[in-house]
């Protein structure tokens, strides 16, 4: 294979890796809006804490205090961290969304989590300092070749439990009794609720499977990013763009454009250098908001006058 | 007398379904002209088509003899086009009299500086708004709520609430989107009165309607529709006694008050 | 008639302009270590910034969450029109102003048909963009390492090149009694006509257009003076730190300009100012909790928005009807309570 090729799929793999992270953090966030309406400005702080209980679990408590291997450890810390952040999902729905809901105020919501998102970094800060933790997860030493092509462990174990999730939650989504019932209700609540579907049981239950996606991806994101309390702001604004271009509420959108940025900024960094990955990623953003806000795939809806 | 208000085959699809399909219609000066037909007759689209809300497909659509197709809804009312909408849009958290004052917006004759720095043009201005405000709100009954918060009213005081605020731009064609939903008998036989008495100010008056009832007490001249298409028009009397419009009552959804 | 009279009533507003002039000549006296008066000019920047915030998420309706790209934007056009080309610094000034508002318009143009949750987002990557471009624009802005040495505003009276506002106390006189004039101006502003066409958009732009409002111009307008004082307040910023860096415009910094707003009063002109006030000494009260302190932002903000939506400008009403025995229900708008 020639150098120009093998670079291409190198920087392909890493950016589908990338993306498949950015994919389970995005699907968080289109999931709460399309059942609800709403966004979570709080839910990137999820991954933060989510990455932080691994950490601490991984290099202190699993392995030190219960004596489990490296990798033991670190694979039980991936569901610590996704029961972390259920729990984050199941406050935040019943302190923050669930008062204000039926209120018909927009926004408000929204700045109530802006408001938690601060509370949310500034306790961590408080906890944890502002230096950037080394969090190594076991499976990154080991690396995996094809030729000139290589990836570590970790890359491949987060594509599987990417790949996996997302699968469970597509076969729940179009195959379940309580997948179809969410369906119905982000499309249309009332009639949802007048057919007997349980719409404030439904809606807390998205939240939580939201923000477990968001507890378990810090897990994995702990590896690869700078992992400081304030973490969560540049990867809410990134998730964000997935979720515009993908299109609020379009799963499938959300996977593609996922996947998409992930490829996007593993070229950026190859060929324009890392600082420059934010302003290409938001000025795409920013582009696509003129051009198509309502995503790539998803339709418009016109207001009714 | 001279048409006010022209369309000529104006036209508008929302993706396949023709809300209004080559509509041609002329509106007299100083009338009352009532728009009526069964549900999904494409009524509102119409109105929405005449204030600017929606842009039309294709036709002719004129004001005072100015082309309006293009405008925005926004120049139109500096034209002297106003509305009333069928879902109520007032300012919900202002009061009674700041949602009136709200529809001076195109009559404030104030140097821009003496918006940072009062002066005596802004005092005058000032004072007149709130002088015709009052008014205004007094001709609908509601002087006595001046103060109080737009979203505190009845339904039928909203309604009279959004009129004077539309009056407020002193229009020359005041068109009313449904006014008469909602409100019991006391409350639209207020309404008609009301009615009578803006075209007896020299305001034309267009009335999207439901209620024949209203209709054929008020209208100086009726036009149908059914299916987005034009089926009929002219004096109440002539409307109410036509075999294709009873049909277009009767055959389509049953309406109370359809037939007199 | 006394609904006339008392729609005809103007507000006598000259004492309370007053007493606040006579309350910001006292206060570097009464808290006189350097210490402190550096926190009331803070607090004074504060109170800008919130304003101007407060004129489009309060006023307009429209959900801003990038004004620390403005603020950054007059404070790095200041500083590198003043260290690079030698200008005067209140011409920069000035010119940092302008630039402010003028990115104010551009994104008002480019945000007039995002609604809601878009606009948050959009106004976010802003502030991210300008953020990113404060850092890796090295050869204006110095990037992460900073410019240093930066003077504080010159005294401009010809023949006294070397007075400056050095003394803290002076500084503290020029930001706050910019930000007094500022907020009479911006209240008679949003007392006017202008103001109550900026209501009716945040209320309903549709009507507001049957009216002949245009929405997209007077939004446009709201953002660029929004801009344009967020920017002056970042002309004196440089000047008081000595040394600019890229990181005191971290988006976290709208957020909490945010929480001033809504903690205070969003859309009542006092509100931001008290917000700012007790966002910017709370945290310095509880300095002897350490870090933990700084959970009084997001407290705050989440709690208010929660149970006083309102902010403390709510609150303050509800005490005073409560001790006056009830009152029937009456509006915040331009000539009324909640200003």
């Amino acid at each position: 294979m020639t150098d120009f090729l093998t670079l291409i799929l190198q920087q392909s793999i890493n950016g589908i890796y990338l993306g498949c992270l950015y994919v389970i953090v995005a699907l968080g966030l289109t999931l709460i809006y399309g059942v609800m309406n709403q966004i979570n400005f709080a839910h990137a702080d999820f991954v933060t804490v989510g990455a932080f209980v691994a950490f601490f679990a991984t290099t202190r408590f699993l392995t030190k205090v219960l004596g489990l291997s490296d990798t033991t450890g670190y694979l039980l810390s991936i569901f610590l961290a996704l029961g972390a952040g259920a729990l984050l999902g199941l406050l935040i729905n019943a302190l923050v969304f669930a008062p204000l809901r039926n209120r018909g105020d927009e926004l408000r919501p929204l700045i109530a989590t802006i408001g938690v998102s601060v509370l949310l970094e500034n306790g961590q800060l408080a906890l944890f300092g502002p230096i950037p933790f080394q969090f190594d997860s076991p499976f990154a030493q080991q690396t995996i070749r094809f030729g000139k092509i290589f990836f570590s462990q970790q890359s491949l174990l987060v594509v599987i439990v990417a790949a996996l999730a997302i699968g469970a939650l597509y076969v729940f989504m179009k195959f379940t009794y309580l997948g179809k019932a969410l369906r119905a209700v982000s499309q249309d609540r009332e009639t949802a609720g007048l057919m007997g579907i349980n719409e404030t049981f439904l809606i807390g239950l998205t939240i939580v499977i939201a923000s477990a996606l968001a507890g378990m991806a810090g897990a994995l994101l702990g590896p690869v990013i700078v992992l400081t309390p304030f973490a969560g702001t540049s990867l809410i604004v990134k998730a964000f763009a997935i979720v515009i271009i993908g299109g609020f509420g379009n799963m499938e959108g959300t996977i593609v454009a996922g996947i998409l940025v992930g490829l996007i900024e593993a070229f950026t960094v190859q060929y324009l250098g890392s600082g420059l990955i934010d302003l290409v990623v938001f000025t795409l953003l920013l582009v696509m908001l003129v051009v198509k806000p309502t995503g790539l795939i998803a339709e418009r809806r016109e207001e009714n006058v | 007398m001279n048409a006010l208000l022209e369309t000529r085959e104006l036209r508008k699809s929302f993706g396949g379904v023709k809300a209004v399909a080559g509509i041609s219609m002329a509106v007299p000066e100083k009338s009352i002209f009532a728009v009526i037909g069964p549900n999904g007759a494409g009524k509102s689209t119409l109105m929405n088509l005449l204030s600017g809300t929606y842009q039309p497909d294709s036709g002719e659509l004129r004001f005072a003899g100015r082309q309006l197709a293009g405008l925005p809804a926004h120049q139109r009312a500096r034209l002297g086009l106003a509305r009333t909408f069928q879902k109520i849009r007032l300012f919900k958290q202002l009061s009674l009299l700041d949602n009136v004052l709200a529809g001076f917006h195109i009559r404030h004759q104030v140097p821009a500086w003496q918006y940072l720095l009062p002066g005596a043009a802004f005092w005058r201005d000032w004072t007149r708004c709130r002088q015709e405000g009052l008014a205004l709100l007094e001709f609908v009954g509601l002087g006595e709520l001046a103060a109080q918060r737009a979203g505190s009213l009845a339904y039928g005081q909203q309604r009279m609430l959004e009129i004077a605020r539309a009056l407020a731009t002193q229009p020359k064609l005041f068109m009313l989107d449904e006014p008469a939903a909602g409100l019991n008998a006391a409350e639209v036989a207020f309404l008609l009165q009301r009615l009578r008495d803006i075209r007896d100010r020299g305001i034309t008056v267009v009335v999207v309607e439901h209620n024949m009832d209203l209709v054929m007490k008020v209208a100086d001249h009726v036009f149908v529709m059914d299916h987005g298409e034009f089926l009929f028009e002219g004096p109440p009397k002539a409307v109410q006694s036509n075999p294709s419009v009873i049909e277009a009552y009767l055959g389509g959804e049953f309406e109370s008050g359809a037939l007199a | 008639m006394s609904g006339l009279a008392a729609a005809l009533r103007r507000d006598v507003r000259w004492p309370g302009y007053l007493g606040a002039l006579v309350v910001l000549l006292l206060l570097p006296l009464v808290l006189g270590t350097p210490y402190w008066r550096g926190i009331l000019i803070v607090c004074a920047m504060n109170v800008l910034l919130a304003m101007s915030l407060n004129l489009v998420i309060g006023y307009t309706g429209q959900l801003n969450l990038g004004q620390s790209g403005f603020f950054a934007i007059g404070a790095y056009v200041t500083t590198v029109l003043l260290k690079s080309y030698g200008w005067n610094f209140w011409l920069a000034c000035v010119a940092a102003v302008l630039a402010s508002g003028l990115v104010g318009l551009l994104l008002a143009a480019f945000a007039a048909r995002l609604r809601g949750h878009y606009l948050g987002i959009a106004s976010l990557g802003f502030a991210v963009i300008v953020y990113q471009i404060l850092i890796n624009w090295e050869s204006v802005t110095k990037g992460v390492r900073g410019i240093y040495g930066i003077r504080p505003p010159p005294l401009a009276i010809p023949g006294f090149p070397d007075l400056n506002f050095a003394n803290q106390a002076a500084l503290f006189y020029l930001v706050a009694g910019i930000a007094l004039l500022v907020y009479l101006l911006l209240d008679n502003l949003l007392r006017s006509p202008i103001g109550e066409t900026l209501r009716a958009i945040r209320e309903d732009e549709i009507s507001a257009a049957s009216l002949g409002v245009n929405s997209a111009k007077w939004k446009a307008f709201s953002f660029s003076l929004s801009a344009a004082i967020a920017g002056l307040a970042g002309c004196f910023y440089p000047g008081f730190v000595g040394t600019l860096v890229p990181d005191a415009f971290n988006i976290v910094e709208s957020f909490t300009m945010l929480a001033m707003v809504v903690v205070g009063g969003m859309g009542t002109m006092i509100g931001p100012v008290v917000g700012a006030i007790v966002l910017t000494f709370l945290p310095e009260l509880l300095r002897g909790f350490g870090d933990l302190r700084l959970i009084v932002y997001g407290l705050a903000l989440t709690l208010v928005v929660l149970f006083m939506p309102g902010g403390m400008v709510q609150a303050w009403q509800l005490l005073r009807a409560r001790f006056s025995g009830g009152r029937p229900q009456h509006a915040s708008g331009a000539d009324g309570v909640g200003r």
